[in-house]
């Protein structure tokens, strides 16, 4: 029974196209996907820093994460050497926070990402970061706020238009609390409660997924595949039976997911390592400065 | 130590589950070897050998059909099962304005100017509005984002279809392409000698509070509901439009929400109040402002200002007390007012004022205008109000008059009225310089000895 109905938008995302998928802006233009895969994973590890800075909820951060991921698949997407991460990371936030119940002025965005500009590297937690602080690296004088705000009023359009003012995300986080509900694995409150923080965790982590999973699964699907690994996990006990299905999501949908979000901490490790004490790219210079470097590493080999 | 739930908790749990089981099945097996004694035993009885023969050529299909063996079987397991799958939609750029070709201005609006247009590779015709983009300090305009994104989550009969959105050369160049519809409400009215027919009404409204039923539904606010924002077409069809200042709203109702929504006209009272917290009965307030704007073929409460709006509302909706709304009075600019000490309820004179409408549409209209928000109705309660039902019934879109159409070809005739209102700050009502005495001065002449005089704090 297929079912399509706009009143399922709590649970419904728009989803790539498998055209979108086979391609993007940025390697039309020449950017090996791997850097292209870094770049968006710094991109939206950054927003998810500036987000928690501006102490924003998490689901505006994730909506965000989401909208940025989008801006940069398929080969109408937003490519790499036209458009700065950093501005599409920064614009992101602004506009769903905009449509939020929790409105930032431009300035307070525009401060916290100057803030984490001054450090050297994105990548990673920030409490190492927090000593060497130094208020004349991340000040943003009254000319730079003014010339940013006319780059991120221009950004922001720039990615309504990319995305055809495409800017509804649906979040698994709600159905993941209701799945267990539904499932009953509220009997014991401190176990389940540390079930839901795991499911939680890994759907945050899947935000940074480069295999874009928001992008291509259902947010059922990624509520359950979360709380199948978690109770894994946790070693709380679920049916027997194939309760996946309930929640309409089949076995090899489950099982692709529940891989692809243990794959994440293998690829957090060698992100943090090829990145180790430099940023990617977050700008058009140094995303031009970067790829010469690949050009002339690759020459010497 | 393995975690708890309802599933299997431990070790021991796990083994009395195992146990059950084991019980379960040498019970079943018992009875199975009954049963196949019993049958052993009719055999060498010998009673109807040729048939018997046959038949236990197929016990074990015979044991299935017991209901009691059936159930202990995971039921369904050989059914396919079927899972809920969604149609995604997709995403894709704005294409160009381009494709389309203007055709003629219909009118501007507090949000942008609307022409008519025809889409280049269908012919089809349609209404494009661009957005106004001035005030771009804080970037793209929330209020168009907000309209795109409520237009876009609804899909009703009864409300305008939002069919792209399409950018022009530069980025300030955004035009919404939406359904085209002849005419508008209040242009149809102004022409219009005599207002509607009861029965037109009926439909009218009922088409709508429907439109509005599904907005509130889907956790919308229209907040601009207005004879100028309900569009018609030559079939009797309405479509609610101008979602400029429309925005998601929650349970409780978010904070901090802007009382500079709704044109003055339609304009709740708890919204002139000050109210910073409110819900669906912004939008049922001006279905009830429609819905006598309808009767009168004239606007029931037009207002100067703010104070003055108000003063419309309380002569024909009656005052306000603690007993009819608990609480108005700690409204921000409720303060500013001074009523009698003993409220001798002033009612309502809506009654008297629409004499046409029956004791059934007079409830209707009465509810819809309450000055409590919490007495109005929900637009599903005014879909199965009995006015709907009593004679005259609505009469069918296909019976409706047809009008020549203004927005088709001719300019607006510009009548004068107030649009939605602009940023800013919403004006404050303090006692200062108000003079609500004035109010009743006509009905005290006509009631005499009314008993309560309206004063200034």
């Amino acid at each position: 029974m297929a079912a399509s109905s706009p009143h399922l938008s709590q649970l419904v995302n728009p989803l790539v196209s498998v055209d979108q998928l086979a391609s993007s802006g940025s390697q039309l233009d020449g950017v090996p996907s791997d850097l292209e895969s870094s770049c968006i994973y710094a991109g939206a590890q950054l927003m998810q820093i500036a987000g928690i800075l501006l102490r924003l909820p998490q689901d505006i951060i994730a909506q965000a994460i989401v909208i940025f991921s989008r801006f940069w698949i398929g080969s109408d997407g937003g490519s790499l050497r036209e458009f700065g991460v950093k501005d599409v990371s920064l614009a992101s936030i602004y506009l769903m926070v905009k449509l939020s119940a929790y409105p930032k002025a431009p300035r307070s965005v525009i401060n916290v990402f100057g803030y984490l500009d001054s450090f050297h590297s994105t990548l990673g937690d920030l409490k190492g970061h927090v000593d060497t602080n130094n208020p004349e690296s991340y000040y943003v004088s009254e000319g730079t706020y003014v010339a940013q705000r006319a780059q991120l009023t221009k950004m922001e359009t720039i990615i309504l238009k990319v995305l055809g003012f495409q800017t509804h995300v649906a979040l698994p986080y709600n159905i993941c609390i209701n799945y267990l509900q539904a499932l009953d694995v509220f009997v014991d409150h401190e176990t389940a409660s540390h079930l839901a923080k795991r499911a939680f965790a890994h759907l945050n982590s899947a935000l940074l997924s480069p295999q874009l999973l928001y992008l291509t699964h259902q947010p059922p699907a990624l509520a359950t595949a979360a709380i199948y690994l978690s109770a894994k996990e946790t070693g709380v006990k679920l049916p027997d039976a194939e309760w996946w299905e309930v929640f309409d999501t089949d076995r090899e949908e489950l099982g692709f997911l529940v891989v692809a979000m243990i794959s994440m901490e293998d690829f957090v490790k060698e992100e943090n390592v090829k990145w180790e004490n430099r940023k990617a790219p977050s700008t058009l210079i140094e995303m031009e400065n970067e790829l010469e470097r690949k050009a002339t590493a690759n020459g010497h080999h | 130590m393995t975690g708890k739930s309802r599933w299997g908790n431990d070790e021991a749990d796990a083994a009395a589950r195992k146990k059950e089981k084991e019980e379960k099945k040498r019970v079943k097996l018992e009875k199975q070897r009954k049963v196949e004694e019993e049958e052993a035993r009719r055999r060498d009885a010998g009673a109807a050998p040729a048939v018997q023969e046959q038949d236990s050529d197929r016990p074990s299909k015979r044991r299935k059909v017991s209901e009691d063996e059936g159930r202990d079987e995971e039921p369904g397991i050989d059914l396919p099962r079927i899972l809920l799958r969604f149609t995604a939609p997709e995403w894709a750029p704005c294409r160009h304005i381009d494709n389309f070709e203007r055709l003629n201005h219909i009118e501007e609006g507090s949000y942008g100017w609307v022409s008519r247009a025809r889409e280049s590779a269908t012919g089809e015709i349609v209404a494009l509005k661009k957005l106004k983009m001035d005030n771009l300090n804080d970037g793209f305009p929330v209020t168009a984002l907000r309209e795109i994104q409520t237009l876009k989550e609804s899909r009703h009969k009864h409300i305008v279809d939002l069919r792209e959105v399409v950018m022009g050369d530069t980025l300030t160049d955004v035009f919404l392409v939406m359904d085209f519809l002849e005419h508008d409400l209040k242009t149809l009215q102004e022409d219009m000698t005599e207002p509607f027919l009861q029965s037109e009404i009926k439909t009218l409204m009922l088409q709508l509070t429907s439109a509005v039923e599904y907005l509130h539904d889907h956790w919308i606010l229209h907040r601009d509901l207005k004879t100028s924002n309900i569009l018609m077409n030559n079939r009797g069809e309405l479509k609610v439009a101008d979602f400029g200042m429309a925005r998601y709203f929650g349970d409780p109702a978010p904070a901090n929400m802007t009382q500079l929504v709704v044109t003055l006209w339609y304009r709740a009272p708890e919204l002139l109040l000050g109210a910073e917290s409110y819900g669906r009965g912004v939008d049922i307030w001006s279905l009830g402002c429609i819905f006598g704007e309808l009767l009168k073929n004239a606007p029931i409460l037009p207002g100067k200002n703010e104070v003055d709006e108000l003063s419309k509302i309380f002569e024909l909706c009656g005052l306000p007390s603690e007993e009819t709304w608990p609480g108005f009075r700690r409204l921000p600019n409720a303060k500013g007012l001074r009523l009698p000490r003993t409220p001798t309820a002033i009612g309502s004179v809506i009654r008297s004022k629409f004499p046409l409408l029956t004791a059934a549409g007079t409830d209707l209209l009465n509810s819809l205008l309450a000055l409590n928000p919490a007495h109005r109705p929900s637009a599903a309660d005014v879909l199965n109000h009995p006015w709907f039902s009593e004679d005259p019934r609505p009469k069918a879109t296909a019976m409706f008059p047809t009008f020549p159409s203004k927005a088709g070809q001719e300019k607006r005739r510009r009548v004068a009225s107030p649009s939605a209102p602009k940023r800013g700050d919403a004006p404050k009502i303090n006692g200062e310089g108000l003079d609500f005495s004035g109010i009743f001065a006509d009905r005290e002449a006509e009631e005499v000895g009314a008993g309560f005089a309206l004063r200034l704090g």
